[in-house]
């Protein structure tokens, strides 16, 4: 499988998609328990696109909240033609978008890597059961080398590969979130790829001479 | 990286090329070792980032965003649908009262919660007969929009 389902919830597809949909008409509607399922359902999905947006889990906590304040405002534009989780992300994806323009957010990968690290690290970020230190490390390390390119690129090219690769959103879906064309969409997910892979080759390389592989 | 395939693995490599040009890449890699190369690289990134550790949002998180939708103001409809259910009916001399209150107060801007809830409480009790909703201080568009479909709320309850 190509892309990183790590955090997908188990559920049937199809039915699910539907109740989405029935869900948000409750929404709009004014049903705060309808919201409160939504919620449940997606904002883990939502809150680690934020935390690889920004890199910070305080602020990534602080978009996810404003983004869905924002989904059950603007609940009466949900069409049920969309899937939700496409209208989702375009709420999610324009907000943290915004936010970073206005200058709100700075990204801040790199810092929270090293606060992490000082910390004793990764309590933020849990790791599979049972890992072994040396296994915790590397996973720490590979955290940082991806924070890293994420901070590296551009802000489009960040949000599409983050709901390609940790949401598993086809490309279609993405354009629609980001208002792009699938073209634009295709370009963007390969460059941020090929830069996340040059990071990790460093890394596996050592940490100097940094040799560049193109 | 002067190979004009290479900027299509990465979709290949995720399935998103339409099948005739999947093909075509397919048949490149065959004599590109430059692109074979580039092909590994992304697939053993794809594998390395599955390998990430999980991000897990705050408890907290839920709490506090499902307190700040509650603080919003339902949508008018929702509110006078709920003052039509007879389980919520209000002595009619508190009614009178509201629909008093409701007369007088309007609010130009944003109104005021309670002021816009007596104005809602006038509404139901004269569904046919408000055309002038300046009167209960209603001037969002989607409380105009519900105002201008009252006789449908009725059919509902
Ligand atoms: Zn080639």
């Amino acid at each position: 499988m190509p892309r990183n389902f790590s955090g997908a919830v188990g559920f049937d597809v199809s039915v699910e998609a539907d109740s989405d949909a029935q869900m948000m008409l409750k929404v709009a509607a004014g049903d705060r328990r309808a919201f409160a399922i939504l919620f449940d359902r997606y904002h883990t999905s939502v809150a680690r696109f934020a935390f690889r947006f920004v890199g910070d889990r305080e602020r990534a906590e602080e978009l996810t909240q404003d983004i869905f304040v924002k989904l059950y405002r603007n609940a009466k534009s949900y069409r049920p033609a969309a899937k939700f989780k496409t209208f989702l992300f375009r709420v999610a994806a324009n907000h943290c978008l915004n936010e970073v323009r206005r200058g709100e957010y700075r990204v801040a990968h790199t810092t929270t890597s090293e606060r992490e690290e000082e910390e004793g690290g990764g309590v933020e970020l849990a790791g599979p059961e049972g890992e072994r230190p040396d296994q915790a490390l590397a996973a720490r390390e590979m955290e940082r080398a991806v924070g890293e390119a994420l901070k590296a690129m551009s802000e489009r090219e960040r949000a599409a590969f983050t709901m390609c690769r940790f949401e598993g959103m086809a490309y279609r879906e993405i354009a629609e979130a980001l208002e792009a064309s699938e073209a634009a969409v295709k370009s963007l997910i390969h460059r941020a790829t090929l830069a996340v892979a040059k990071k990790l080759e460093e890394l596996q390389a050592g940490p100097v001479p940094v040799r560049s592989r193109a | 990286m002067s190979c004009g395939y290479e900027e299509e693995l990465t979709a290949y490599v995720d399935e998103e090329l339409p099948p005739a040009r999947r093909a075509e890449v397919e048949a490149h890699l065959g004599g590109c070792s430059g692109c074979r190369g580039t092909e590994a690289l992304l697939r053993r990134t794809m594998e390395q980032l599955a390998g990430l550790p999980e991000f897990s949002p705050s408890p907290d998180t839920r709490r506090e965003v499902l307190a700040k939708v509650e603080a919003l103001p339902l949508p008018l409809r929702e509110r006078l649908l709920a003052l039509l259910r007879p389980a919520v009916l209000v002595p009619a001399a508190s009614l009178a009262a509201a629909a008093g209150l409701a007369l007088y107060a309007t609010a130009p801007s944003e109104p005021d919660l309670d002021v816009l809830d007596a104005g809602t409480l006038e509404l139901a009790m004269n569904l046919e007969v408000v055309e002038d909703y300046d009167v209960v201080g209603l001037d969002r568009s989607e409380d105009l929009e519900v105002v201008a479909h009252l006789h449908e709320l009725e059919e509902v309850q």
